[in-house]
This record gives C-alpha cells, sequence and structure tokens, in this order.
C-alpha cells in the first residue's frame, strides 16, 4: 500500500494499532484470494481495491470532503443510497467484518451481541478504520435489537441518525416506510446543503440501478456450470460494492463480466462442471468476513449463490424508474426498497419464497444457513427456512459462527460431512 | 379478616379453577406476554386477559429443539409451555396477543402461529413522530380483531370503564409498592414479587383491587417486622416472576432488602395511568402505553429518569441490572443505566443470567462483592 500515514493521523486513528490490521491484511488476503487458480483477470481491479482499501477510497472521500460535500456511513440494505447521492453526498457502507475490531466493541457493549455489531462499534471507537472517522453521519436503521440500540452508544461520539424500518409489510407499513425516505431526504439535504430535484434524484436511480443490473449480471453468469468465477470472488465483489464509486464500479464489473461471458461460451470454469453447487443464506458477510466461502471452496464445493445482505439482497429489484415527481420517485424507492426480504420482518415468507426460487435458477445442490452468533433473527428464522427446504428435498446445514478463526477446524469438518453426503 | 401477603400467593391457583370454568361457560381468554398489550381492550371485549410470560426452566429443553439456544430464557421457556401444553393459562387462551417488542419474540410468534392464532402488534418506538398515531391504529386493528373472533361489539363505554379498572388496579399496586419507601421497609423483596407477579394471574381485577386495598391498609397500621440498616437495593431490567427471583433470593439472603423494582410487573407500568380527558379511549391507551420506558424503546430516556426518580424516593444504596441471556435491548442498555448510577456515585451492578440455577456461585460472589461497596 502506497503511505497514506498522515492521512490517518490526520483523521485522528489510533496509527499504532492500525498497522496491526495493515500488517495481517494482506496475508489474509492472499492465503484466501490469490492462491485461487485460473482467478479471471478482471478480478485485478477488485484486488487492488481491497490491497489499498484504506487508502485509495479514504482519499477520494477526504477529497469530497475538502470541496465541501459530505459521507455518510450506512449499515443496511435498506437505507436508499439514492437518496445521499441525489442530495451530493457519497454513501459508504461500514459493516466491520473483522475480529480485529471485536475488543474495541465489547469496550462498551456485552461480549453477547452480534460481532457485526462490536465490530463496527469497535472499529469507530478504537480509530482503526479510516472510513469510520471520515464519515461526517452514520445512518442507523432499526433493523435488529443489538443495532438499534448500539446507535444510542454510537451517537454518543458520532451523530448516528436512525431509520425507523416497519417490521411487518403491510400497506401502511410502506407508506410509513416512504415517510421514512422523506424524513431522510430532509436530513441529507439539510446536512449537505443541497436541495434534491427530480432529475439529480432520477440520475441517481439510474446510476445505482446500473450498478444493481451489473451485479445481476455477474450473478446470472454464476448460473452456468462450470462456474465462471468462485463464490469468493464474487463475494469480495459484492463487499467491494459497498464502498466504491458507483460508476467506476459498475465499469470495472461489467468488464470483468465480458471476460466471464466468453468463459462461459468456451465452457471454461474455476470448479470442475461437477463440483456441488452450493448456496449460503443467511446474516451478512461484511468485509473481510471470508471464512465459510473459503471452508466451502477449499473443500471441492462451489458457492453459486448468496441469499445474504452481500448478495442477492443487495441488487436484486431495481427501482422503477419512470417516476415523474419527488413523490412518485419516492413511493418506488420504498416499494423496491420493501421487496427485500430480511428476517427482522414478521412474517417474512418472501425470503423462504426467495430461496425456493434461487434454489432453483442456480441449480443448488445444497443450502448452508449460516449466521452471526446472537442474531436472533435469522437464527429463529433458520427453524422455518430448514422446514421449508427439506420439505423440498433440499439438503440442507445450518452454522452459526462469529469472526474468530476459533471454530475453523469444526466449521471444516461439518462442511466436509455436509458434502460427502451431498455426493452419495 | 385482612388480607395478608400470602393470600396473593395463592391467586394463581385459583385463577386457574376459575379459568377452566369460565371457559366452559363459554368464556373468551385471550393470553398475552408483554406489558405493551392493552389488557383494557381485551376486558371491554369481555374477555379475561392472562399473562404468560414462561418462568421456569423445566419446558425450556423442548423450546431448543425449534429455537436456538441463544435466546432469551424468557422466550424459550414460554415457546416450550405452548409445545409441550403444560400451561394451563396457554391451554386456555383462544388466541395468544403478541408484539414485536425484541426480535426473539417476534420471531417466536412466527413459529407458535403453528400452535394457536397469533395476532401481532407492530410496536413503534416511542420518540417517532407518528408513534402515537401508528400505535392508536394497531390498537384499533386489536380492537376489530377481538370483535371479530369474540362476535362482540365494544363500545367507547366499555373502553372507558376497563380504562378505570385497570387505572385503579395500578394505583393500587403503587400504593402497596410505595410502602417500601420506609425505612426499614415493609416488605421484602420476595414479597413484593409475590404480589406484584400474582396480582396478574388474577380473572378478577375487582377482587385483585380489593385485596390490594386492604393489604396497603393492614402493612401501613402495623410496625415494619424488617430489619433496619440493611443495604437497600434497586432491581431494574428484564422481567422477574416467581420461579425466576433467584437474584433477588440471592440479595436478601446475604444480607441486603431489594425494596423496589423497575421491572414490567413493578413501577416500569404502575406508575402509569391512561388519561381520562382524551375524548378517544384509543388515543388515551396508545398514549399510556407508549411511556413505558420498556429498552426496546429507542432512545430510551423515560427508564433513566424513572430509575434516577425511584433511586432518590426509595434511598437506594446500590442498583441491580438483570439481563436475561441473549435480552439484547436490555444487555446493551446496561451501559447507559451503568452511566448514570455511577454518575449518581452508587454502585451498579449488572448480572446476565438465565434460568438454571448453574451461575447461582458466581452470582453470589458478585453480588456480595457489591454489597461490601456500600
Ligand atoms: S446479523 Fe443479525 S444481529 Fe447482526 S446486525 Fe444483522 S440483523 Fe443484527
Ligand atoms: S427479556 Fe428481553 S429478550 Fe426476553 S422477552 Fe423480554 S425483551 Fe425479549
Amino acid at each position: 500500500m502506497a503511505d497514506y500515514r498522515q492521512m490517518w493521523s490526520d483523521l485522528g486513528m489510533d496509527l499504532e494499532k492500525h498497522d496491526i490490521l495493515c500488517e495481517v491484511l494482506p496475508d489474509a488476503f492472499g492465503g484466501v484470494y490469490l492462491s485461487q487458480e485460473n482467478r479471471p483477470e478482471g478480478m485485478d481491479y477488485f484486488n487492488f481495491v481491497v490491497a489499498e482499501i484504506h487508502g485509495v477510497r479514504p482519499a477520494e472521500l477526504i477529497e469530497h470532503q475538502q470541496k465541501g460535500g459530505k459521507v455518510f456511513g450506512t449499515f443496511c440494505v435498506y437505507v436508499p443510497d439514492e437518496i445521499i447521492f441525489a442530495a451530493g453526498g457519497i454513501a459508504t457502507g461500514l459493516c466491520g467484518g473483522s475480529q480485529f475490531w471485536v475488543p474495541g466493541g465489547e469496550k462498551v457493549l456485552p461480549a453477547n451481541t452480534c460481532p457485526l455489531i462490536k465490530a463496527s462499534v469497535g472499529a469507530r471507537l478504537d480509530g482503526t478504520c479510516p472510513f469510520f472517522q471520515i464519515a461526517d453521519m452514520y445512518i442507523g436503521e432499526t433493523t435488529c435489537d443489538g443495532k438499534k440500540k448500539a446507535w444510542e452508544i454510537l451517537n454518543q461520539d458520532v451523530p448516528v441518525y436512525v431509520m425507523d424500518l416497519p417490521q411487518m409489510k403491510r400497506e401502511k407499513d410502506l407508506q410509513a416506510w416512504e415517510e421514512e425516505i422523506k424524513s431522510l431526504m430532509q436530513k441529507v439535504e439539510e446536512v449537505t446543503g443541497n436541495k434534491i430535484t427530480i432529475e439529480v434524484l432520477a440520475e441517481n436511480i439510474k446510476l445505482i440501478n446500473k450498478k444493481r443490473n451489473a451485479l445481476a449480471r455477474l450473478y446470472a453468469l454464476r448460473k452456468t456450470s462450470p462456474v465462471p468465477i468462485s463464490g469468493k470472488d464474487a463475494l469480495l465483489i459484492t463487499q467491494i460494492a459497498f464502498y466504491d464509486d458507483p460508476g467506476r464500479f459498475t465499469d470495472q464489473l461489467n468488464l470483468l463480466c465480458d471476460e466471464l461471458d466468453k468463459r462461459v461460451s468456451n465452457g471454461e470454469g474455476v470448479f470442475p462442471a461437477d463440483a456441488p453447487r452450493i448456496m449460503i443464506t443467511g446474516t451478512p458477510m461484511a468485509i473481510p468476513n471470508w471464512k465459510l466461502h473459503h471452508v466451502v471452496e477449499t473443500l471441492g464445493a462451489a458457492v453459486v449463490v448468496e441469499e445474504l445482505c452481500t448478495g442477492v439482497r443487495y441488487f436484486e429489484n431495481p427501482v422503477d424508474q419512470s417516476g415523474s415527481s419527488l413523490d412518485e420517485q419516492v413511493q418506488y424507492l420504498a416499494e423496491r426498497y420493501m421487496k427485500t426480504n430480511c428476517a427482522c420482518f414478521t412474517p417474512n415468507p418472501g425470503r423462504i419464497e426467495d430461496i425456493m426460487r434461487l434454489a432453483e435458477e442456480y441449480r443448488i445442490d445444497g443450502i448452508i444457513d449460516c449466521n452471526l452468533q446472537f442474531c436472533g433473527l435469522y437464527s429463529t428464522e433458520s427453524y422455518l427456512v430448514q422446514q421449508a427446504v427439506k420439505k423440498a428435498g433440499i439438503p440442507v446445514m445450518h452454522i452459526e459462527t462469529d469472526y474468530s478463526e476459533q471454530d475453523f477446524e469444526q466449521m471444516r469438518t461439518r462442511v466436509e460431512a455436509f458434502l460427502e453426503m451431498l455426493e452419495k | 379478616m385482612a388480607t395478608s401477603i400470602e393470600s396473593f400467593s395463592s391467586i394463581r391457583e385459583i385463577a386457574i379453577m376459575q379459568l377452566k370454568a369460565f371457559k366452559e361457560a363459554g368464556g373468551k381468554v385471550v393470553g398475552r406476554y408483554c406489558a405493551y398489550t392493552p389488557t383494557e381492550l381485551i376486558l371491554a371485549a369481555g374477555a379475561v386477559p392472562v399473562g404468560l410470560c414462561g418462568t421456569s426452566e423445566k419446558p425450556i429443553p423442548a423450546a431448543e429443539e425449534v429455537l436456538p439456544r441463544n435466546l432469551c430464557p424468557l422466550v424459550k421457556s414460554s415457546y416450550g409451555f405452548a409445545a409441550t401444553d403444560t400451561c394451563p393459562f396457554f391451554h386456555f387462551s383462544d388466541f395468544i396477543l403478541g408484539e414485536t417488542t425484541c426480535d426473539g419474540k417476534k420471531k417466536m410468534f412466527e413459529i407458535m402461529q403453528d400452535i394457536k392464532p397469533v395476532h401481532v402488534m407492530q410496536l413503534p418506538y416511542a420518540g417517532l413522530k407518528h408513534a402515537l398515531e401508528m400505535w392508536s391504529e394497531e390498537l384499533r386493528r386489536l380492537r376489530r380483531y377481538l370483535e371479530e373472533q369474540f362476535e362482540v361489539k365494544i363500545n367507547d363505554d366499555d373502553i372507558w370503564q376497563a380504562i378505570d379498572l385497570v387505572n385503579r388496579e395500578s394505583a393500587a399496586l403503587k400504593a402497596v409498592c410505595d410502602l417500601n419507601q420506609a425505612d426499614p421497609p415493609l416488605m421484602s423483596g420476595k414479597e413484593l414479587l409475590s404480589v406484584s407477579w400474582s396480582r396478574s394471574f388474577s380473572t378478577d381485577v375487582e377482587e385483585v383491587i380489593r385485596m390490594l386495598e386492604e393489604l396497603s391498609a393492614s402493612l401501613a397500621a402495623s410496625p415494619s417486622s424488617k430489619q433496619t440498616g440493611l443495604p437497600r437495593i434497586l432491581l431494574t431490567g428484564c422481567p422477574v416472576g416467581t420461579g425466576t427471583e433467584k437474584v433477588v433470593v440471592l440479595a436478601e439472603d446475604l444480607g441486603a432488602n431489594v425494596v423496589a423494582m423497575e421491572l414490567c410487573s413493578g413501577y416500569k407500568t404502575l406508575s402509569l395511568q391512561t388519561d381520562t380527558s382524551y375524548d378517544d379511549p384509543i388515543t388515551a391507551l396508545a398514549d399510556k402505553y407508549l411511556q413505558i420506558p420498556c429498552s426496546c424503546m429507542s432512545p430510551n430516556q423515560g427508564r433513566l429518569e424513572l430509575i434516577q426518580q425511584m433511586i432518590k424516593d426509595f434511598q437506594v444504596d446500590a442498583v441491580i441490572d438483570l439481563t436475561w441471556q441473549a435480552c439484547h435491548t436490555y444487555n446493551i442498555e446496561a451501559y447507559k443505566v451503568g452511566q448514570l448510577v455511577r454518575n449518581l456515585e452508587l454502585p451498579y451492578l449488572q448480572l446476565e443470567t438465565d434460568y438454571s440455577q448453574a451461575d447461582v456461585e458466581s452470582l453470589k460472589v458478585r453480588i456480595e462483592a457489591l454489597l461490601e461497596i456500600i
């Protein structure tokens, strides 16, 4: 990585602690990613983004701020990026995915909290991630008990604006969500000092839709067999989608997809055509959480789709672009976001339908339903997921894990046994 | 004869007999799990509300066959009772009234649906701009549901009557609990719990009011039998009931007096009165319920204010904050409660535990350490 120490120190980061992270990350990435065979050349861009993760993009965000722009940190796929970009802001995903940040979070949060939340809070309070330092404001939401209460603590250190996400999907809940998007709009306008117009919002709806389309294109390519790209690489791309510049990301991803198109027409893949095809469902895998994918793929199976926030929940359902007034545009945004099926909703039959549909579209041999520890939502819903997929005759296993490496061997053994069962 | 504390402990048994007879005569029963579900509407529908929160370890293994282990014991116990059909109150319930207070309960209700019909109310956060409107709408939805299910018509007057009844019950219970501001207190924590928990099982609110009024009169008339000078503890946090009072028992066995409880069955709800000056009883109810300072609200300034007030009123020496394992809202809010109590220069102890007796020794050590610094 180039030298960004001055920038980091200007951000008030804990340089010594951060150095430890900078030392381990390249090795971790090398071990998990660069060791893969026959990777598409188009991955070079994404490798570069990761290699410079705490440098290039943060420098761009700071440049944006120096020109008077604002940066908003987000934690959830329900927060509409379109609104933030339309007000001339930049939205950047902040979910923490590393054990490195967990102890920092545990200083103020109970140990029995989901690691994603602990890592996110720890990254901020310890000053060990530039993105968390740069953001002028965090946009939280009330998806789960843990996040909802963690915002109150974070708010003592950085302004957190909280969106109230409905917990049901009735007509009036949809309206309530529309109202929440309007309130967000007001807030973002106030912070950036820019008024959102129909034209600019339309432009940004298109911008984000293009990103969604590129991701959808990537995922569609994964439906083929042999699969032209590994699950690990696809996961990495989706993770990067949360914080990279949307336009550049889309261009780079489309270039990669052009290459994958060729692979598909040549029948070229990264796994043998008969490798078991796995779907992973459950809680998000924030960068650099690659644990389960690494376990599955080093055992010879291919992860071909993720029913995760870092997966199809992020990009399915483009926004209707035909809105001709701000009200209509917001309505279409609300409709789009309410189509996403997270376990925080009750009841949530849509998620099970999604899983069944994906299982068919991606010709899935087995499902791994995986949730982070202490996520009461996904772990409880797992019962209903397993019930439904078993009924459809699809083998499924459930894994509960955290960010530590402690359960790595145990996870490996369990996944191995599951894969053996599939091959029979 | 004046009502004694002991007479409360038999309420539950009596209620089971009465409910059986009531059901056989065609009566309707609604099971509920949460202080936010409006008993007034159930009463106005001519039905009997019963509290179902599980306070026993026994059905938890059965629940864990379906629910994750990493879930609050209250949720697991409640579901376990339902799944094993071992709770008469659940058994008698015509339907279950659920709410979205926490992730665990919210998702558990989806699964409970297979056992009995569950009507879920979506609870908004009190701080929201439209919270009152949203919650009123949920109450109206419940009113319609009750009317359809039980084929009755609920008039505003019925609701006002029920409001009056519940207001009087809360006031009567509060009067009893307030007596413990005295030094020495008039009741032990165990007695306090027995009264406030047991009364919730009664099928006859008027009778409970009468018992509570008699109890406060007789307690106030005779001198306290409690020892003076013992450390005065405020218990706050997750719901506690008969069967899950181990922290209260431990603290008192170690020589403390649990003088007051900021819990769902205690001051969290009983200092609230429905404002009868509203024109519409539904809005009046919505307004009252949204004032409950449960940790599921965000932000939840009301709880901090209530705790501060109680520390003063009850001359509290230390605060114990009890969290059931994996109850994220209380567990995380403990950070702020701790901040508040320490700022008041009082000892504060947060305990995260479950329904088992496995950690009793370590709890004891920690409570002992707390009592030593008082
Ligand atoms: S994984 Fe579950 S507990 Fe963790 S942040 Fe997401 S919804 Fe909340
Ligand atoms: S104690 Fe907490 S987790 Fe348990 S039911 Fe109550 S709010 Fe939910």
